[in-house]
């Protein structure tokens, strides 16, 4: 694989200083909540390894997740992460356009064969044969299925992918379906939000580029480090709501004194995700913040579960710990899903080796 | 004579197909595909109408203010009410920044990086064009990123998170700014300002916004405005891409004392907007069904994908006729003379008139974040009748928006939306009259072997084109 550039070969041509490089990362390592015993190993990893490619496809969607993607406040994504991933191919971004496009497509599956990361924003609708979405002339299923026969991983950005989100809500005319159903013999991790905060998608990502491997996975298939507790259990709103102090109609007094949102309809307590401890827009603000509850962006189905402004009846867990491995073993469907991630791990690293086998065969 | 198909598109937002006939190095008819269908009016059926709030800016996370600010205020008219006036002005704010970002992503994003292509090789300026906007790695690129999210924290204060706020609600917006918010507001919106001035244009915004004809445009020679108007004065990107003349504008940002952009229709003069004269044709669409006005009309794929149809995307008419909408229509609408100058459209005109906005945006929203009276209301209480009717008409970065929302036994009977590319982008109509796109690409000049026809993909994008708002 020498023909393939490191990361720091690739930060350094686009003009990023020793000093930038250093920073960027020692933040990523605080990001992923790792001590800064890690800041030399992840600047030696970047150094050393090849920079992974990156194709990133787009089915059924709004493109929310590129639009969060691109406003990350990690530090200096705007040019550090973006290089380092460079976009082998992307729909929405990149400079060629029609058929030079898809053959850059190919062109990338065919030099990174089996070492490449397939990102995929939005997710097939298999209604009509796929005709509710085609590009090239091909259904995107088609698309999806051919691009991921060679990844060595897959992302499922957003609910789109993850879980089908708003085209898959009742009756889901289209029959949109999330990634894993329709690919089931790769690892997939899932990054679910309507869209994905950006730091969290630039955190996994840098993991992922970093050390090789996925991230922990929770039962569900997300990043625990991101998933691993619910918007509730960390909202500054939380002490009004342990006091029982509500609001009760939009903009009363209780709202300008930031009272809890729960009758409101919040679904913070029953969503796993970062929201109130990254929060939004470079750390700004998040939907709480703004007075409005949470909608459960980041839960499977949270389209169907009734209308967003009624409150959370079948709010059962009030301990901080919780976690969404605990509340999972209660639900169904879900049991086995921690061993599968592990398998997950071990299946990128088997798909690794056979790539380098393969590398060195040519 | 040949046929020639251009797609898929990307730097335009979602999926699109263009399909060419080619005679003697021009474009002889053109004929646009969305070939991307979700079926949000038909799942919104049966909803508590409130849940629109949520469920529309999902069609586009681009645009998704828009979408719900078209939703807040089609649910306000269903209940006979209106936003308090600070809220609205919130709501225009959270909105122009959104439109303002849209704007600058467009020209820095998806338009310019055609110039830096190899194709344009050896002209003055492809150096320069290559350094500033190569895709992905351009400077100009990276610097109107970040510009972007700098003026977005305004959209994260206001709004909580973006793409997909939930602040905008029927009677005002959830959020009730601080003293202190409101100066830290001016302070981004002064550091975008600077942005603008150093880069974009080069010079104080105000110096643009009072140009007033197309020479002294075309003189405008410095920032980045300046590197696209000498770019347009040597490939003649004036006369690229003429559009009908006729544009439709719903009138952006409804305060308490009117709309901030006027609303109406030009065809030679401006005449007053008669909703009833909209209608949504399918004749070319999948789509079963008849020529309906937005309220009665219905959504329903016709899964055999007969022809004479080639797109997903109706056909909307304003009195029988295709209307061009966007920040040129919005600018021509509300009488801006240098909009007025490039009446005739193209590639030119609808660049320039995006960069218009983009300098008299700002103004505004240094307006209105100074005059925020913190102490006021900025919500009211909407009740959401169990039956009832309401539109809402908003503009979007890209253009006219419309939701029309019928309301029976409390949830939602009928949802119906025009996006604005609905009405650029869209198929024939059954009089085989093509949409604004169709018509602008007619004569668009093709050299010897290409693929993908540099002159098509620049009046493509000169429309800024969003293909997930335009079928939804």
């Amino acid at each position: 694989m020498a023909d393939i550039e490191t990361f720091y070969d690739v930060m350094r041509r686009q003009g990023i200083t020793r000093r930038s490089f250093m920073k960027y990362c020692s933040l990523t390592a605080a990001a992923l909540g790792l001590g800064p015993s890690f800041v030399p190993k992840i600047a030696h990893a970047m150094e050393t390894k090849p920079r992974t490619p990156v194709i990133w496809v787009h089915g059924l969607e709004c493109t929310c997740c590129s639009e969060s993607f691109i406003r990350s406040a990690h530090p200096l994504a705007k040019d550090v992460v973006l290089s380092m991933i460079s976009l082998d191919y992307d729909d929405t971004l990149m400079a060629a356009a029609g058929h030079a496009a898809e053959a850059a497509l190919e062109d990338t599956i065919q030099k990174y064969k089996g070492n490449y990361i397939l990102a995929v924003e939005g997710n097939p609708p298999l209604n009509e044969d796929g005709m509710f979405c085609i590009t090239g002339g091909k259904p995107f299923v088609e698309k999806l299925k051919y691009a991921a026969k060679d990844a060595k991983a897959i992302i499922s950005w957003g609910a789109c992918a993850s879980y089908g989100c708003v085209q898959a809500a009742k009756p889901n005319p289209t029959q949109a379906t999330p990634v894993h159903k329709v690919i089931t013999d790769k690892p997939i991790i899932k990054v679910p939000g309507c869209p994905p905060i950006a730091e969290v998608m630039t955190g996994v990502i840098t993991y992922m580029l970093t050390f090789d491997r996925l991230p922990e996975l929770d039962r569900q298939g997300r990043p625990a480090m991101f998933y691993g507790q619910r918007i509730h259990d960390k909202c500054y709103r939380r002490p009004h709501f342990d006091a029982g102090q509500f609001v009760e109609a939009w903009d009363d007094e209780n709202a300008r004194k930031g009272y809890c949102l729960y009758k409101m309809g919040c679904k913070g307590p029953t969503t796993y995700n970062a929201c109130s401890t990254v929060r939004w827009n470079e750390g700004t603000s998040f939907p709480i913040q703004s007075g409005h509850g949470c909608i459960g962006c980041s839960e499977d189905g949270f389209w169907d579960q009734g209308t967003f402004y009624d409150r959370v009846t079948d709010l059962t867990q009030f301990g901080v710990e919780a976690n969404a491995d605990k509340v999972g073993f209660a639900a169904a469907g879900v049991v086995g899903a921690g061993v599968a991630a592990h398998a997950a791990i071990s299946a990128l690293k088997a798909a690794q080796n056979k790539a380098q086998s393969r590398n060195e065969e040519v | 004579m040949s046929e020639l198909i251009v797609g898929p598109f990307n730097r335009v937002e979602g999926d699109l197909e263009v399909r060419l006939d080619i005679a003697d190095g021009r474009v002889r008819e053109a004929r646009a595909n969305s070939p991307l269908y979700r079926g949000f009016e038909v799942m919104m059926q049966g909803k508590d109408p409130r849940d629109a709030l949520t469920i529309t800016p999902r069609i586009c996370g681009i645009c998704s203010i828009s979408q719900s600010a078209a939703a807040a205020f089609a649910l306000a008219d269903a209940a006979g009410a209106e936003m308090v006036p600070m809220g609205a002005q919130v709501a225009a704010l959270l909105h122009a920044a959104e439109n303002a970002g849209d704007h600058l992503t467009h020209f820095n994003l998806f338009f310019m990086p055609d110039f830096a292509r190899d194709g344009y090789a050896g002209r003055d300026w492809h150096a320069r064009a290559v350094e500033r906007f190569t895709a992905g790695a351009g400077s100009a690129v990276r610097r109107s990123v970040e510009a972007r999210a700098e003026l977005f924290h305004i959209v994260g204060t206001l709004g909580g998170k973006w793409p997909h706020t939930l602040a905008i609600q029927p009677g005002g917006v959830t959020r009730t700014p601080t003293a202190s918010e409101k100066v830290r507001m001016r302070a981004t919106l002064r550091g975008f300002r600077r942005y603008l001035e150093e880069v974009m244009f080069g010079a104080p915004l105000e110096d643009f916004a009072a140009l007033e004809s197309v020479e002294a445009l075309l003189r405008w020679n410095t920032g980045d405005a300046g590197l696209f108007f000498e770019i347009a004065a040597d490939l003649g990107l004036a006369e690229m891409g003429r559009g009908s003349g006729r544009y439709l504008s719903f009138g952006a940002y409804p305060l308490a004392g009117g709309r901030a952009m006027a609303q109406g229709v030009f065809d030679g003069s401006v005449a007053p907007l008669d909703t009833a004269r909209i209608t949504e044709d399918v004749s070319h669409a999948w789509m079963i069904g008849d020529t309906a006005h937005p309220e009665e009309g219905r959504t329903m794929p016709d899964e055999d994908m007969t022809d004479p149809a080639y797109s997903w995307c109706k056909a909307p008419r304003y009195g029988g006729a295709a209307f061009e909408t966007g920040a040129l229509a919005r600018q021509v609408v509300d009488g801006h003379p240098l909009a007025r100058a490039l009446v005739d459209g193209g590639v030119l005109a609808r660049v320039a008139g995006r960069l218009l906005e983009l300098a008299r945006l700002q103004t505004m929203m240094e307006h209105w974040v100074d005059t925020l009276d913190t102490d006021a209301r900025f919500m009211v209480p909407v009740t959401i009748p169990r039956e009832g009717r309401g539109v809402g008409l908003v503009e979007a970065a890209r253009g006219a928006l419309g939701h029309w929302v019928r309301i029976e036994g409390g949830v939602i009977a009928n949802y119906q939306i025009v996006a604005p590319t609905t009405w650029n982008f869209s198929p024939r109509d059954a009089g085989g009259v093509p949409g604004p796109l169709e018509a602008a690409l007619v004569g668009a000049p093709l050299s010897e072997g290409e693929q993908t026809p540099l002159s098509v993909q620049h009046i493509v994008r000169s429309f800024d084109p969003c293909m997930v708002c335009t079928v939804h």
